[in-house]
Protein backbone atom coordinates (compact mmCIF):
# COMPACT_ATOMS: atom_id res chain seq x y z
CA UNK A 1 0.00 0.00 0.00
CA UNK A 2 2.76 2.37 0.88
CA UNK A 3 4.66 1.98 -2.39
CA UNK A 4 2.04 3.36 -4.81
CA UNK A 5 1.38 6.20 -2.40
CA UNK A 6 5.03 7.21 -2.34
CA UNK A 7 5.13 7.00 -6.08
CA UNK A 8 2.20 9.33 -6.48
CA UNK A 9 3.50 11.85 -3.98
CA UNK A 10 6.78 11.98 -5.89
CA UNK A 11 5.14 12.00 -9.29
CA UNK A 12 3.35 15.29 -8.86
CA UNK A 13 6.37 17.52 -8.17
CA UNK A 14 8.28 15.60 -10.83
CA UNK A 15 5.54 16.28 -13.36
CA UNK A 16 5.43 19.96 -12.48
CA UNK A 17 9.21 20.14 -12.77
CA UNK A 18 9.08 18.46 -16.18
CA UNK A 19 6.41 20.82 -17.42
CA UNK A 20 8.31 23.87 -16.17
CA UNK A 21 11.53 22.60 -17.76
CA UNK A 22 9.80 21.84 -21.04
CA UNK A 23 8.19 25.25 -21.19
CA UNK A 24 11.46 26.96 -20.31
CA UNK A 25 13.27 25.14 -23.10
CA UNK A 26 10.46 25.87 -25.52
CA UNK A 27 10.29 29.43 -24.34
CA UNK A 28 13.98 29.72 -25.09
CA UNK A 29 13.36 29.39 -28.80
CA UNK A 30 10.43 31.74 -28.67
CA UNK A 31 10.99 35.40 -29.04
CA UNK A 32 9.90 38.28 -31.14
CA UNK A 33 11.40 38.21 -34.63
CA UNK A 34 13.80 41.01 -35.47
CA UNK A 35 12.52 43.33 -38.13
CA UNK A 36 14.36 46.27 -39.61
CA UNK A 37 12.72 49.65 -39.23
CA UNK A 38 10.10 50.39 -41.91
CA UNK A 39 12.20 53.33 -43.09
CA UNK A 40 15.21 51.16 -43.74
CA UNK A 41 13.08 48.50 -45.41
CA UNK A 42 11.28 51.16 -47.40
CA UNK A 43 7.82 49.77 -46.62
CA UNK A 44 4.66 51.34 -45.22
CA UNK A 45 3.81 50.74 -41.55
CA UNK A 46 0.70 48.79 -42.36
CA UNK A 47 -0.72 47.28 -45.46
CA UNK A 48 -3.26 44.76 -46.72
CA UNK A 49 -3.49 43.41 -50.25
CA UNK A 50 -7.17 43.69 -51.16
CA UNK A 51 -6.99 41.90 -54.49
CA UNK A 52 -6.23 38.44 -53.11
CA UNK A 53 -9.47 36.42 -53.21
CA UNK A 54 -10.07 34.01 -50.33
CA UNK A 55 -10.70 30.29 -50.86
CA UNK A 56 -11.62 28.42 -47.70
CA UNK A 57 -10.02 25.02 -47.44
CA UNK A 58 -12.09 21.87 -47.44
CA UNK A 59 -10.84 18.86 -45.49
CA UNK A 60 -7.05 18.87 -45.72
CA UNK A 61 -6.75 20.96 -48.81
CA UNK A 62 -4.93 24.06 -47.63
CA UNK A 63 -2.32 23.48 -50.38
CA UNK A 64 -4.68 23.72 -53.36
CA UNK A 65 -6.60 26.56 -51.64
CA UNK A 66 -3.40 28.59 -51.12
CA UNK A 67 -2.35 28.02 -54.72
CA UNK A 68 -5.76 29.15 -55.99
CA UNK A 69 -5.50 32.38 -53.98
CA UNK A 70 -2.07 33.42 -55.29
CA UNK A 71 -2.83 32.30 -58.85
CA UNK A 72 -6.09 34.28 -58.90
CA UNK A 73 -4.30 37.31 -57.48
CA UNK A 74 -1.79 36.97 -60.33
CA UNK A 75 -4.58 36.96 -62.92
CA UNK A 76 -4.71 33.20 -63.52
CA UNK A 77 -8.14 31.60 -63.71
CA UNK A 78 -7.67 28.52 -61.51
CA UNK A 79 -10.09 27.00 -59.03
CA UNK A 80 -9.53 24.74 -56.06
CA UNK A 81 -11.37 21.81 -57.66
CA UNK A 82 -9.05 21.65 -60.66
CA UNK A 83 -5.96 22.18 -58.46
CA UNK A 84 -6.70 19.30 -56.08
CA UNK A 85 -5.85 16.48 -58.54
CA UNK A 86 -2.72 18.41 -59.56
CA UNK A 87 -1.13 18.83 -56.15
CA UNK A 88 -2.94 16.83 -53.46
CA UNK A 89 -1.62 13.46 -52.24
CA UNK A 90 -4.71 11.49 -51.18
CA UNK A 91 -2.87 8.94 -49.02
CA UNK A 92 -0.90 11.62 -47.21
CA UNK A 93 -3.96 13.88 -46.97
CA UNK A 94 -1.75 16.82 -47.83
CA UNK A 95 0.53 18.46 -50.37
CA UNK A 96 4.36 18.54 -50.38
CA UNK A 97 6.49 21.61 -51.06
CA UNK A 98 8.11 20.56 -54.38
CA UNK A 99 4.70 19.85 -55.86
CA UNK A 100 3.42 23.24 -54.70
CA UNK A 101 6.20 24.84 -56.78
CA UNK A 102 5.64 22.48 -59.71
CA UNK A 103 1.93 23.30 -59.84
CA UNK A 104 2.66 27.02 -60.04
CA UNK A 105 4.91 26.32 -63.04
CA UNK A 106 2.08 24.44 -64.75
CA UNK A 107 0.06 27.67 -64.60
CA UNK A 108 2.97 29.58 -66.15
CA UNK A 109 3.94 31.35 -62.98
CA UNK A 110 7.56 31.35 -61.82
CA UNK A 111 7.79 30.18 -58.20
CA UNK A 112 10.51 31.97 -56.25
CA UNK A 113 11.37 30.61 -52.81
CA UNK A 114 12.31 33.83 -51.00
CA UNK A 115 14.74 34.22 -48.10
CA UNK A 116 13.26 32.85 -44.90
CA UNK A 117 13.08 35.97 -42.77
CA UNK A 118 10.58 38.64 -41.82
CA UNK A 119 12.30 41.39 -43.79
CA UNK A 120 11.95 39.50 -47.08
CA UNK A 121 8.37 38.43 -46.24
CA UNK A 122 7.21 41.98 -45.46
CA UNK A 123 9.02 43.46 -48.45
CA UNK A 124 7.27 41.07 -50.82
CA UNK A 125 3.85 41.86 -49.35
CA UNK A 126 4.63 45.57 -49.60
CA UNK A 127 5.47 45.03 -53.27
CA UNK A 128 2.00 43.63 -53.85
CA UNK A 129 2.96 39.96 -53.87
CA UNK A 130 0.91 37.61 -51.67
CA UNK A 131 3.26 35.03 -50.13
CA UNK A 132 2.52 31.31 -49.62
CA UNK A 133 4.01 30.29 -46.28
CA UNK A 134 4.35 26.87 -44.71
CA UNK A 135 3.80 26.51 -40.98
CA UNK A 136 3.78 23.78 -38.42
CA UNK A 137 0.96 25.01 -36.22
CA UNK A 138 1.76 22.45 -33.54
CA UNK A 139 4.95 21.16 -31.89
CA UNK A 140 7.56 19.17 -33.81
CA UNK A 141 6.51 15.95 -32.01
CA UNK A 142 2.91 16.20 -33.27
CA UNK A 143 3.18 18.28 -36.43
CA UNK A 144 0.23 20.05 -37.99
CA UNK A 145 1.66 21.20 -41.31
CA UNK A 146 -0.23 23.98 -42.93
CA UNK A 147 -0.07 26.33 -45.93
CA UNK A 148 -1.44 29.85 -45.68
CA UNK A 149 -1.19 33.04 -47.72
CA UNK A 150 0.30 36.16 -46.13
CA UNK A 151 -1.54 39.18 -47.51
CA UNK A 152 -0.74 42.01 -45.10
CA UNK A 153 0.83 43.22 -41.88
CA UNK A 154 0.64 45.89 -39.22
CA UNK A 155 4.03 46.91 -37.84
CA UNK A 156 2.52 48.88 -34.96
CA UNK A 157 0.34 46.04 -33.73
CA UNK A 158 3.09 43.57 -34.73
CA UNK A 159 0.56 41.40 -36.55
CA UNK A 160 0.59 39.48 -39.79
CA UNK A 161 -2.61 39.19 -41.85
CA UNK A 162 -3.23 35.80 -43.43
CA UNK A 163 -5.78 33.97 -45.53
CA UNK A 164 -5.56 30.71 -43.62
CA UNK A 165 -7.69 27.58 -43.46
CA UNK A 166 -11.30 28.62 -43.05
CA UNK A 167 -10.44 32.17 -42.03
CA UNK A 168 -10.11 35.11 -44.36
CA UNK A 169 -7.88 37.97 -43.20
CA UNK A 170 -7.05 36.42 -39.88
CA UNK A 171 -4.51 38.27 -37.72
CA UNK A 172 -1.65 36.53 -35.94
CA UNK A 173 1.05 38.15 -33.84
CA UNK A 174 4.49 38.27 -35.43
CA UNK A 175 5.89 36.21 -32.53
CA UNK A 176 3.34 33.39 -32.79
CA UNK A 177 3.56 33.31 -36.55
CA UNK A 178 7.35 33.19 -36.41
CA UNK A 179 7.25 30.25 -33.99
CA UNK A 180 5.04 28.25 -36.33
CA UNK A 181 6.87 29.43 -39.47
CA UNK A 182 10.34 28.62 -38.11
CA UNK A 183 9.38 24.93 -37.95
CA UNK A 184 9.22 24.80 -41.77
CA UNK A 185 12.62 26.53 -41.88
CA UNK A 186 10.63 29.62 -42.82
CA UNK A 187 9.52 28.39 -46.22
CA UNK A 188 7.93 31.18 -48.28
CA UNK A 189 7.08 31.42 -51.97
CA UNK A 190 5.92 34.13 -54.33
CA UNK A 191 4.56 33.26 -57.78
CA UNK A 192 5.14 35.82 -60.50
CA UNK A 193 4.47 36.00 -64.23
CA UNK A 194 7.63 35.45 -66.34
CA UNK A 195 9.30 38.84 -66.63
CA UNK A 196 8.81 39.87 -62.99
CA UNK A 197 11.27 39.29 -60.18
CA UNK A 198 10.77 39.47 -56.43
CA UNK A 199 12.40 42.48 -54.85
CA UNK A 200 14.06 40.48 -52.10
CA UNK A 201 15.52 37.64 -54.17
CA UNK A 202 19.24 37.00 -54.66
CA UNK A 203 20.68 36.60 -58.15
CA UNK A 204 21.55 32.91 -57.94
CA UNK A 205 18.22 31.90 -56.52
CA UNK A 206 16.53 33.88 -59.30
CA UNK A 207 18.72 32.23 -61.94
CA UNK A 208 17.92 28.74 -60.71
CA UNK A 209 14.21 29.48 -60.35
CA UNK A 210 14.05 30.63 -63.98
CA UNK A 211 16.13 27.68 -65.26
CA UNK A 212 13.76 25.29 -63.43
CA UNK A 213 10.77 27.17 -64.82
CA UNK A 214 12.06 26.84 -68.37
CA UNK A 215 12.67 23.14 -67.88
CA UNK A 216 9.04 22.64 -66.89
CA UNK A 217 7.59 24.96 -69.54
CA UNK A 218 9.36 26.02 -72.75
CA UNK A 219 11.91 28.65 -73.86
CA UNK A 220 9.21 30.86 -75.38
CA UNK A 221 7.35 31.10 -72.07
CA UNK A 222 10.55 31.65 -70.09
CA UNK A 223 12.09 34.23 -72.45
CA UNK A 224 10.68 37.35 -70.68
CA UNK A 225 12.02 36.03 -67.37
CA UNK A 226 15.54 35.70 -68.80
CA UNK A 227 15.34 39.22 -70.25
CA UNK A 228 14.37 40.69 -66.90
CA UNK A 229 17.10 38.71 -65.13
CA UNK A 230 19.79 40.06 -67.52
CA UNK A 231 18.39 43.57 -67.12
CA UNK A 232 18.43 43.45 -63.32
CA UNK A 233 21.88 41.84 -62.97
CA UNK A 234 23.80 42.70 -66.14
CA UNK A 235 27.01 41.52 -64.43
CA UNK A 236 25.61 37.98 -64.02
CA UNK A 237 27.21 36.04 -66.91
CA UNK A 238 25.00 32.96 -66.47
CA UNK A 239 21.93 35.18 -66.80
CA UNK A 240 23.06 36.26 -70.28
CA UNK A 241 23.92 32.65 -71.05
CA UNK A 242 20.38 31.50 -70.18
CA UNK A 243 18.93 34.36 -72.22
CA UNK A 244 21.12 33.32 -75.18
CA UNK A 245 19.79 29.78 -75.08
CA UNK A 246 16.19 30.94 -74.80
CA UNK A 247 16.64 33.37 -77.72
CA UNK A 248 18.28 30.64 -79.77
CA UNK A 249 15.54 28.12 -79.06
CA UNK A 250 12.84 30.60 -80.06
CA UNK A 251 14.48 31.33 -83.41
CA UNK A 252 16.38 34.57 -82.73
CA UNK A 253 19.96 33.63 -83.63
CA UNK A 254 21.28 37.20 -83.70
CA UNK A 255 19.83 38.01 -80.30
CA UNK A 256 21.24 34.71 -79.02
CA UNK A 257 24.76 35.54 -80.25
CA UNK A 258 24.49 39.00 -78.66
CA UNK A 259 23.52 37.48 -75.33
CA UNK A 260 26.37 34.93 -75.43
CA UNK A 261 28.74 37.80 -76.31
CA UNK A 262 27.50 39.68 -73.23
CA UNK A 263 28.11 36.59 -71.11
CA UNK A 264 31.74 36.40 -72.28
CA UNK A 265 32.21 40.11 -71.62
CA UNK A 266 30.96 39.72 -68.06
CA UNK A 267 33.04 36.62 -67.41
CA UNK A 268 35.84 36.01 -69.92
CA UNK A 269 36.60 32.71 -68.15
CA UNK A 270 33.16 31.22 -68.82
CA UNK A 271 34.18 28.64 -71.44
CA UNK A 272 30.67 27.38 -72.05
CA UNK A 273 29.57 30.90 -73.11
CA UNK A 274 32.47 31.11 -75.62
CA UNK A 275 31.46 27.69 -76.92
CA UNK A 276 27.83 28.63 -77.44
CA UNK A 277 28.87 32.00 -78.89
CA UNK A 278 31.09 30.20 -81.40
CA UNK A 279 28.38 27.69 -82.33
CA UNK A 280 25.72 30.37 -82.75
CA UNK A 281 28.04 32.54 -84.87
CA UNK A 282 28.84 29.52 -86.99
CA UNK A 283 25.13 28.93 -87.56
CA UNK A 284 24.85 32.60 -88.60
CA UNK A 285 27.63 32.08 -91.15
CA UNK A 286 30.12 34.36 -89.36
CA UNK A 287 32.94 31.83 -89.61
CA UNK A 288 35.88 34.06 -88.61
CA UNK A 289 34.33 35.28 -85.42
CA UNK A 290 33.01 31.80 -84.72
CA UNK A 291 36.59 30.47 -84.92
CA UNK A 292 37.84 33.18 -82.53
CA UNK A 293 35.17 32.31 -79.98
CA UNK A 294 35.77 28.56 -80.25
CA UNK A 295 39.51 29.15 -79.86
CA UNK A 296 38.79 30.95 -76.60
CA UNK A 297 36.61 28.04 -75.44
CA UNK A 298 39.32 25.51 -76.38
CA UNK A 299 42.03 27.50 -74.61
CA UNK A 300 40.21 27.62 -71.27
CA UNK A 301 40.63 24.72 -68.87
CA UNK A 302 37.08 23.43 -68.53
CA UNK A 303 34.96 20.40 -69.18
CA UNK A 304 33.84 21.97 -72.47
CA UNK A 305 37.33 21.91 -73.98
CA UNK A 306 36.81 18.69 -75.95
CA UNK A 307 33.59 19.91 -77.43
CA UNK A 308 35.18 23.20 -78.45
CA UNK A 309 38.09 21.37 -80.13
CA UNK A 310 35.73 19.08 -82.02
CA UNK A 311 33.74 22.10 -83.20
CA UNK A 312 36.98 23.80 -84.33
CA UNK A 313 38.06 20.72 -86.28
CA UNK A 314 34.68 20.56 -87.99
CA UNK A 315 34.95 24.25 -88.82
CA UNK A 316 38.42 23.82 -90.44
CA UNK A 317 37.39 20.79 -92.45
CA UNK A 318 34.46 22.58 -94.08
CA UNK B 1 -6.39 -20.87 -67.99
CA UNK B 2 -5.72 -17.49 -66.39
CA UNK B 3 -2.33 -18.70 -65.14
CA UNK B 4 -1.34 -19.79 -68.62
CA UNK B 5 -2.42 -16.49 -70.04
CA UNK B 6 -0.47 -14.63 -67.38
CA UNK B 7 2.62 -16.70 -68.11
CA UNK B 8 2.50 -15.64 -71.74
CA UNK B 9 1.58 -12.03 -71.16
CA UNK B 10 3.93 -11.23 -68.27
CA UNK B 11 7.24 -11.56 -70.17
CA UNK B 12 5.76 -9.61 -73.06
CA UNK B 13 4.61 -6.88 -70.73
CA UNK B 14 8.01 -6.70 -69.04
CA UNK B 15 9.75 -6.49 -72.42
CA UNK B 16 7.41 -3.73 -73.56
CA UNK B 17 7.93 -1.70 -70.41
CA UNK B 18 11.72 -2.05 -70.59
CA UNK B 19 11.82 -1.11 -74.26
CA UNK B 20 9.37 1.70 -73.65
CA UNK B 21 11.61 3.22 -71.01
CA UNK B 22 14.83 3.02 -73.07
CA UNK B 23 14.13 5.77 -75.62
CA UNK B 24 13.38 8.13 -72.74
CA UNK B 25 16.89 7.62 -71.40
CA UNK B 26 18.41 7.95 -74.83
CA UNK B 27 16.47 11.06 -75.77
CA UNK B 28 17.01 12.90 -72.51
CA UNK B 29 17.03 16.68 -72.98
CA UNK B 30 20.42 17.63 -74.29
CA UNK B 31 21.75 20.15 -76.72
CA UNK B 32 19.45 22.15 -78.95
CA UNK B 33 19.50 22.08 -82.75
CA UNK B 34 23.01 23.44 -83.41
CA UNK B 35 24.71 21.54 -80.62
CA UNK B 36 24.55 24.44 -78.16
CA UNK B 37 25.08 23.58 -74.52
CA UNK B 38 21.82 23.87 -72.59
CA UNK B 39 21.49 26.13 -69.58
CA UNK B 40 20.67 23.14 -67.36
CA UNK B 41 23.87 21.36 -68.41
CA UNK B 42 25.95 24.49 -67.96
CA UNK B 43 24.55 24.97 -64.47
CA UNK B 44 25.44 21.46 -63.32
CA UNK B 45 28.89 21.01 -61.86
CA UNK B 46 30.81 18.77 -64.22
CA UNK B 47 30.06 16.81 -67.34
CA UNK B 48 30.60 13.21 -66.22
CA UNK B 49 28.49 13.99 -63.21
CA UNK B 50 25.92 15.69 -65.43
CA UNK B 51 25.56 12.57 -67.61
CA UNK B 52 25.18 10.33 -64.60
CA UNK B 53 22.74 12.77 -63.09
CA UNK B 54 20.65 12.69 -66.25
CA UNK B 55 20.35 8.91 -66.10
CA UNK B 56 19.57 9.10 -62.39
CA UNK B 57 17.01 11.71 -63.12
CA UNK B 58 15.15 9.63 -65.69
CA UNK B 59 15.06 6.81 -63.16
CA UNK B 60 14.08 9.18 -60.35
CA UNK B 61 11.25 10.60 -62.40
CA UNK B 62 9.88 7.09 -62.95
CA UNK B 63 10.39 6.36 -59.28
CA UNK B 64 8.49 9.47 -58.23
CA UNK B 65 5.70 8.66 -60.69
CA UNK B 66 5.32 5.26 -59.03
CA UNK B 67 5.37 6.80 -55.57
CA UNK B 68 2.67 9.29 -56.53
CA UNK B 69 0.52 6.46 -57.90
CA UNK B 70 0.99 4.64 -54.60
CA UNK B 71 -0.14 7.80 -52.79
CA UNK B 72 -3.43 7.63 -54.65
CA UNK B 73 -2.82 10.22 -57.35
CA UNK B 74 -4.95 9.91 -60.49
CA UNK B 75 -2.84 8.02 -63.12
CA UNK B 76 -3.88 10.56 -65.75
CA UNK B 77 -2.25 13.33 -63.71
CA UNK B 78 0.95 11.61 -62.61
CA UNK B 79 3.12 12.33 -65.64
CA UNK B 80 2.25 16.02 -65.85
CA UNK B 81 2.88 16.42 -62.13
CA UNK B 82 6.34 14.89 -62.31
CA UNK B 83 7.18 16.84 -65.49
CA UNK B 84 6.67 20.14 -63.70
CA UNK B 85 9.27 19.31 -61.03
CA UNK B 86 12.85 20.55 -61.32
CA UNK B 87 15.73 18.04 -61.36
CA UNK B 88 16.60 18.80 -57.76
CA UNK B 89 12.98 18.51 -56.63
CA UNK B 90 12.66 15.12 -58.35
CA UNK B 91 15.78 13.88 -56.58
CA UNK B 92 14.49 15.16 -53.23
CA UNK B 93 11.12 13.49 -53.73
CA UNK B 94 12.66 10.21 -54.89
CA UNK B 95 14.87 10.19 -51.80
CA UNK B 96 12.51 11.27 -49.07
CA UNK B 97 8.90 11.76 -50.07
CA UNK B 98 7.73 9.87 -47.01
CA UNK B 99 9.58 12.24 -44.67
CA UNK B 100 8.43 15.41 -46.37
CA UNK B 101 6.00 17.58 -44.48
CA UNK B 102 2.63 17.62 -46.22
CA UNK B 103 0.61 20.72 -45.52
CA UNK B 104 -2.77 19.51 -44.35
CA UNK B 105 -4.01 20.74 -40.96
CA UNK B 106 -4.97 17.42 -39.40
CA UNK B 107 -6.04 18.11 -35.87
CA UNK B 108 -7.88 14.83 -35.31
CA UNK B 109 -5.13 12.80 -33.64
CA UNK B 110 -4.06 15.63 -31.42
CA UNK B 111 -6.58 15.40 -28.61
CA UNK B 112 -4.19 13.20 -26.65
CA UNK B 113 -1.90 16.18 -26.27
CA UNK B 114 -4.68 18.72 -26.07
CA UNK B 115 -3.59 20.23 -22.76
CA UNK B 116 0.04 20.72 -23.69
CA UNK B 117 -0.89 22.32 -26.99
CA UNK B 118 -3.46 24.49 -25.25
CA UNK B 119 -0.73 25.86 -23.00
CA UNK B 120 1.74 26.33 -25.83
CA UNK B 121 -0.99 27.99 -27.88
CA UNK B 122 -1.65 30.48 -25.11
CA UNK B 123 2.09 31.12 -24.90
CA UNK B 124 2.12 31.81 -28.64
CA UNK B 125 4.47 28.94 -29.37
CA UNK B 126 1.87 27.11 -31.43
CA UNK B 127 -1.29 28.07 -33.30
CA UNK B 128 -3.41 24.92 -33.29
CA UNK B 129 -6.67 26.09 -31.75
CA UNK B 130 -8.24 29.20 -33.25
CA UNK B 131 -10.13 30.00 -30.01
CA UNK B 132 -6.90 30.83 -28.15
CA UNK B 133 -6.25 33.87 -30.34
Amino acid sequence: MSRPQRLSTNARPAGVLLLVLTLTILGGCAGSPTIQSPDRLGIPEQLKLDDVPFHGQRDYQCGPASLAMVLNASGVDADVDSLIPQVFLPEREGSVQPEMLATLRRYERVPFVIDGNFNALLREIANGHPVIVMQNLSLPAWPVWHYAVAIGYDLNARELILHSGMDAETRTSFATFDNTWARSERWAVVALPPGELPDSIGRHRALNAIADFQRATDPQTALPAWRTLAERWPELAMGWFGLGNAEHATGNPEAAADAFRQATEQDAGLAVAWLNLGLSLEALGDIDRARDALNQAAALPSKWRERARTALDELSSE
Amino acid sequence: MMKKLARVISPLLIACLVLGSLPVAAAAPNASSDGLVSTQDALSADQVQADRKRIDEVLSRQDVQEQLLAQGVDPAEVEARVDALSDQEVRDMADRLDDMPAGASVVGALFAVFVILLVTDILGLTDVFPFTR
